[in-house]
């Protein structure tokens, strides 16, 4: 799969080997995906850095983008991490070596939607997200950015969702600073 | 904007002056004989809050250099001051004061000021010819106030320099820096000279005069009569007739061409000496420190200026030279100059001891030009003697300025005067007298000088033995020195950046009054009125001098970053200035037609590819109703169409439609004599240099390989090496500093060993690293280079220096740090700023341009286009991708820059006024080093900077 393909939606993901999930399924995946992004955003806005690369597989993709390099198929990324190892650097790096004014996140995860399933138990899937910046020192809290996840997941050894790919595409043109923590 | 309600009338009526910032603007209300008027409050000749200074006879006159403005209309009354102040409608109603503050008021309200002349009566024609010798300063005063005076008769100049009359004093400030041009200096413009009517001859000497026969004989040979004559001859420096004087690279400066020459040499010297500690020299000193040389003042006395200044403040001034980096020398005797190949290389003293220079300014007094005036036998007595209505012995002829010996009362007694202000009034008083409106000159002396950051002036005649009291504080803020007559009058006030000091000075003078005890207190800064009206007014804040603090380069002010006012000027003079300024990548608009949206400073335009192939960069703004018509980022189109009323332009920004133009029914639409060609939209100069494209505001701007310099193109080049680029994609950010941070984080290599802890743990950057910090000649571009390391070579005394160093971190993918060479150059890293507003990004294989676009003197958005090389597979695409990691707003040293940014802005902010130490590395003053504990590139811009600013 190459990491600049744009994700598979709709028809496309059926002819991707995905199928449309019947109703049921749907509703069956929506739970599981919203629990797994409820865990994902608590271990984000905890701060425990090192457990988020623990949401992917090995092979995974990471990366955050403007909607405008996204929509044009260009594939820079503020963040762009190919495979679970980079993802480990990035949380060290960040925990360890990066000077950065304190802050919290807080991710609010949404209109979570399964839109392809194959018959390994991978899933395609997006959700909407917001993520709100507070800066220790500021009285107000800033929404950082809003956009989109577009997910593939496949499935653990022990049938858990992992994610594969995870672009978060944010819709702003322009970001505040800086992105200091993962989206 | 319609009228915005700014103040209580009975507020301006109490304050008489009440200073409001507008929507933006600094705008001043004045109360004037019942009236309201608004007019800008920023002094247009440098930056000074005029509502500081005095009014008198309708003017308001400017605190800094006295400069004097109609209080009704914003007209500039005359040097220093040539451009006029914007002036605003108002009107009163219920008890409130309303501006418009996008409305000039009508300049026709002039109409009337002017017309003191009388007019010229055709009656009886004037059969007189008067004749003025020398075409300076005097000369042209004494002209302009002869025909004001309703002189109507023939009226020759005659002046032996090619140029029409100038002022000095610009020539060892402004022009030396760059800030001042020759246009500036003149004292008429082409029109007032026309105006005037005069017989002006330049370039032409008068050898003699016969006042017997009333007659003047001319260096062409002929003869000239003459009724009456007015010498203004002025003075020429003093030479040093000792061994070496004529070498090159000893000089002096007294004219236009010598500054000409001066300044040129100026930019190539290392070491100046100075033979002189007068204000001329001093001047040149401060000019030559500020731009990093070595300075030396060679002065005979044992002490400065000892002519004029007492002692307490000469020690005063020598203090302030020497922090700026001056080494002051007094008691010493040039003997002579030595040289190699007939150029200056060394002064040599008379103890022996000699002092390295490659360039020696002699100021040494002037000697006046009284040779005429002496062999036609007039009273001369140092200059040639007159009265107070400036008449010479013979009564036909008159004298003005430098060279005439003037009798001031009342401590002065006869004396010679060089000073603009003497060669402007006193000259005025001769001009009239000499046609027969006879007027006696009996204003209050007065002299001024810019030096190190002070603003120097002088009231009334100085003894400079004599006693002084001071008030104001030692080192910073103002400072004053009063004289005191026995009688317990004014003598004189000498005032160091204190215009207050100056007007509470001339009112005792002007009035005879004695010295009232609390004249030694120390001024606290007026208390600001409060409580306006309107969301757009607020009250102007303290207002700021923006003089630039003593101690050279070493120290920058904090309204450097902070100010709206510098930030106003920055974009006038720099970013809408002499400047090329990077809009796009040509690879982002391959086809005709293809555009996108950029910014040149804060303004938003359009890059387009033409039919023709040419880029063309326009404004983004309809000519019609100002609207931002291209919305969309990127894309497209064969003509551009404002969506407010479909005004059509074509790809050159030329009008092309304009829908119902003729009218409906032949009602309405626009003039007949409408012409589409005069409202296109406003297009910039544009130029490209390998797929990258620059504007600019300024139609004649040097290529833009000069405009970067050798220094700068060599990396430039490397990067945009031919390949064709293909465009990875974009970050964009914001950044809550002043743009300059942007400039002088990567001017800055300090900070990359201390802040970047990733850096110095995989070895990217380290202290010991070859590194280098490359400026161009003018100081205002950078390169900071480096070349990878392994890490493994850092010694164990740099890492404790550096508290980043970490040792024993390993990357799990360690390959997205490689380096795949792939350039023509020694250095693996190069950051490139070009000014203004452009970064190149070569760090190691993630390549970018970063595009500043200034929001205010607080915040900033950079734009950055991320690229690979057409070529590239896609490993390689995809190693540039995973480096970049390293930058942009989430890059693990791109954050970090951000935010250290965003500490100091913060800083600034919530601190009081204060400055920023930026001395690291004394013995490279400004520009390129060969260390990376330096900050002489951050010192090297802000002396281009200010030279730009003229601050
Ligand atoms: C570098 C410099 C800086 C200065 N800075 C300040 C300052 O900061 N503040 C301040 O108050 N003052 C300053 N001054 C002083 C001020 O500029 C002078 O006092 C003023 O220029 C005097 O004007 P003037 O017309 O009398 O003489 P000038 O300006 O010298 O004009 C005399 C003209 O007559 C011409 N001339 C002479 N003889 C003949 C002849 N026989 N035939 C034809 N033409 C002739 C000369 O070439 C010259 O052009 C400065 C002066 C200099 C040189
Ligand atoms: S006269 Fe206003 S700044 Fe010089
Ligand atoms: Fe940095």
């Amino acid at each position: 799969m190459s990491f600049m393909s744009k994700p598979i939606i709709g028809e496309a993901a059926v002819a991707g080997g995905f199928r449309k999930p019947t109703g049921e399924e749907s509703r069956g995946l929506r739970a599981e995906l919203e629990d797994f992004n409820a865990q994902y955003s608590l271990v984000l806005d905890e701060g425990d850095l090192q457990v988020w690369p623990e949401f992917f597989t090995e092979d995974a993709f990471y990366s955050v983008t403007a909607r405008e390099n996204f929509d044009h198929d260009m594939p820079v990324g503020l963040v762009h991490c190919e495979g679970k190892g980079m993802l480990k650097d990035r949380a060290f790096a960040i925990q360890h070596t990066a000077m950065f004014a304190p802050r919290y996140l807080r991710h609010y995860i949404t209109n979570t939607l399964a839109i392809g399933v194959s018959d390994d138990g991978a899933v395609v899937a997006r959700a909407n997200y917001m993520v709100l910046e507070t800066l220790h020192d500021d009285p107000t809290t800033h929404i950082h950015q809003a956009g989109s996840y577009h997910d593939i997941f496949a499935r653990g050894t022990d049938g858990a969702l992992l994610l594969r790919r995870r672009i978060c595409v944010y819709d702003s043109l322009i970001i505040p600073t800086a992105l200091v923590f993962p989206v | 904007m319609a009228w915005l309600r700014v103040a209580a009338l009975e507020e301006v009526r109490d304050k008489e002056i009440l200073p409001l910032t507008v929507d933006g603007q600094r705008i001043a209300l004045y109360w004037l004989d019942g009236e309201v008027f608004a007019i800008g409050d920023v002094c247009t000749h440098q930056v000074a809050i005029l509502s500081d200074g005095f009014v008198e006879d309708g003017c308001i006159e400017c605190p800094l250099h006295q400069g004097r403005f109609c209080v009704r209309t914003g007209k500039a009354q005359g040097a220093p001051v040539t451009e006029d102040l914007p002036a605003f409608l108002t009107k009163v109603e219920d008890g409130a004061v309303f501006v418009d503050p996008d409305r000039p008021a009508a300049a026709a309200a002039d109409a009337g000021l002017e017309s003191e002349a009388p007019e010229p009566n055709d009656s009886a024609p004037d059969n007189r010819c008067m004749v003025i010798v020398g075409a300076g300063q005097a000369g042209g005063r004494a002209a302009e106030a002869a025909r004001k005076a309703g002189y109507s008769g023939k009226l020759v100049l005659i002046g032996d320099e090619p140029t029409a009359p100038y002022e000095r004093p610009p020539l060892s400030k402004g022009i030396l820096t760059g800030e001042a041009s020759e246009k500036d200096l003149l004292l008429f413009s082409p029109e007032e000279l026309n105006r005037l009517a005069l017989d002006f001859r330049p370039g032409l000497t008068v050898r003699r005069i016969d006042r017997d026969a009333r007659q003047l004989t001319l260096g062409d040979g002929t003869v000239l009569g003459y009724d009456g004559l007015l010498l203004a001859t002025g003075a020429r420096p003093r030479r040093l007739e000792i061994d070496g004087g004529d070498l090159k690279g000893v000089l002096y400066l007294r004219s236009h061409a010598d500054a000409q020459i001066l300044k040129q040499a100026l930019g190539a010297a290392q070491a100046v000496a100075i033979v002189g500690g007068g204000f001329i020299g001093l001047e040149v000193a401060s000019t030559a420190a500020a731009t990093g040389k070595r300075v030396t003042v060679l002065e005979r006395d044992a002490r400065l200026v000892s002519r004029i200044l007492p002692a307490e403040i000469s020690e005063d001034l020598a203090d302030r030279a020497r922090a700026a980096g001056v080494d002051i020398r007094t008691d010493v005797d040039v003997a002579g100059f030595d040289g190699s190949n007939g150029t200056v290389s060394a002064v040599r003293l008379a103890s022996g001891e000699t002092v390295p220079s490659d360039l020696v300014i002699v100021g040494v007094g002037a000697i006046p030009n009284v040779e005429l005036a002496r062999e036609a036998g007039l009273s001369v007595d140092g200059g040639i003697v007159v009265d107070a209505t400036g008449r010479t012995s013979d009564p036909a002829i008159f004298a003005a300025g430098d060279v005439a010996n003037y009798p001031h009362a009342p401590n002065g007694g006869p004396m010679r005067l060089e000073s603009w202000q003497n060669a402007q009034d006193q000259a005025a008083a001769a001009g009239r007298s000499l046609v027969g409106a006879e007027t006696r000159y009996e204003g209050v002396p007065w002299f001024w000088s810019d030096q190190f950051g002070l603003n120097i002036q002088i009231l009334g005649i100085p003894d400079p033995h004599g006693a002084v009291r001071r008030r104001g504080g030692a080192e910073e803020g103002p400072s004053a020195w009063f004289q005191i007559n026995p009688d317990n009058t004014l003598r004189a006030v000498f005032a160091f950046s204190d215009a207050a000091a100056i007007r509470e000075g001339r009112n005792l003078m002007s009035r005879g009054n004695t010295v009232p005890e609390d004249l030694f207190e120390t001024r606290q800064s007026d208390s600001r009125p409060e409580g306006c009206i309107g969301k757009a007014v607020t009250p102007a804040t303290t207002p700021v001098p923006y003089i630039w603090p003593e101690g050279g380069m070493n120290r920058i002010p904090d309204w450097v970053y902070t100010s709206d006012e510098i930030y106003q000027r920055e974009v006038e003079r720099i970013f809408h200035g002499r400047s090329w300024n990077y809009v796009a990548l040509e690879a982002e608009i391959p086809e005709p037609g293809q555009f996108v949206r950029s910014f040149v400073g804060p303004t938003p335009v359009v890059v387009v590819r033409g039919e023709d192939g040419a880029v063309n960069v326009f404004e983004n703004r309809c000519a019609h109703r100002a609207a931002e018509f291209c919305r969309e980022q990127r894309g497209k189109v064969t003509e551009f169409v404002c969506p407010y009323h479909q005004w059509t332009y074509d790809l050159e920004g030329n009008l092309s439609g304009v829908p119902f133009r003729r009218g409906v029914g032949g009602k309405g639409g626009m003039a007949k004599d409408f012409d589409p060609t005069q409202h296109g939209i406003r297009k910039l100069n544009v130029t490209t240099r390998r797929g990258v494209v620059f504007a600019s505001f300024h139609d004649d701007m040097e290529s833009i390989e000069e405009y970067m310099g050798p220094e700068i193109l060599t990396d430039f080049d490397a990067t945009f090496d031919g390949r064709k680029l293909t465009i990875l994609g974009y970050y964009r950010n914001t950044v809550p500093g002043n743009w300059k941070l942007y400039h002088e984080n990567l001017k800055d290599p300090y900070h990359a060993t201390l802040l970047h802890t990733f850096l110095v743990t995989f070895g990217l950057l380290v202290a010991g690293n070859k590194s280098a910090m490359i400026a161009d000649a003018t100081g205002r571009h950078g390169t900071m280079a480096s070349a990878k390391s392994d890490g493994k070579t850092v010694d164990s005394a740099a890492k404790s220096e550096m508290r980043a160093y970490r040792d024993g971190m390993v990357l799990n993918e360690p390959k997205f740090m490689d380096f795949i060479p792939e350039f023509d150059s020694p250095w693996s890293v190069t950051m490139q700023t070009i000014w203004p507003n452009l970064i190149v990004q070569r760090e190691m294989n993630t390549l970018g341009v970063r595009q500043i676009v200034p929001k205010g003197p607080n915040e900033f958005v950079m734009n950055w286009t991320m690229f690979g090389y057409e070529g590239d597979d896609e490993e390689m695409t995809r190693h540039r991708l995973r480096q970049g990691n390293l930058m942009g707003p989430a890059g693990f040293l791109g954050l970090e820059d951000n935010e250290a940014m965003k500490f100091v802005q913060d800083g600034m902010l919530r601190g009081n006024d204060g400055e920023h130490l930026v001395a690291l590395d004394p013995e490279t003053p400004t520009g390129t080093s060969d260390t990376l504990i330096s900050e002489s590139a951050i010192r090297g811009m802000y002396a281009y900077w200010r030279k730009e600013m003229g601050l």
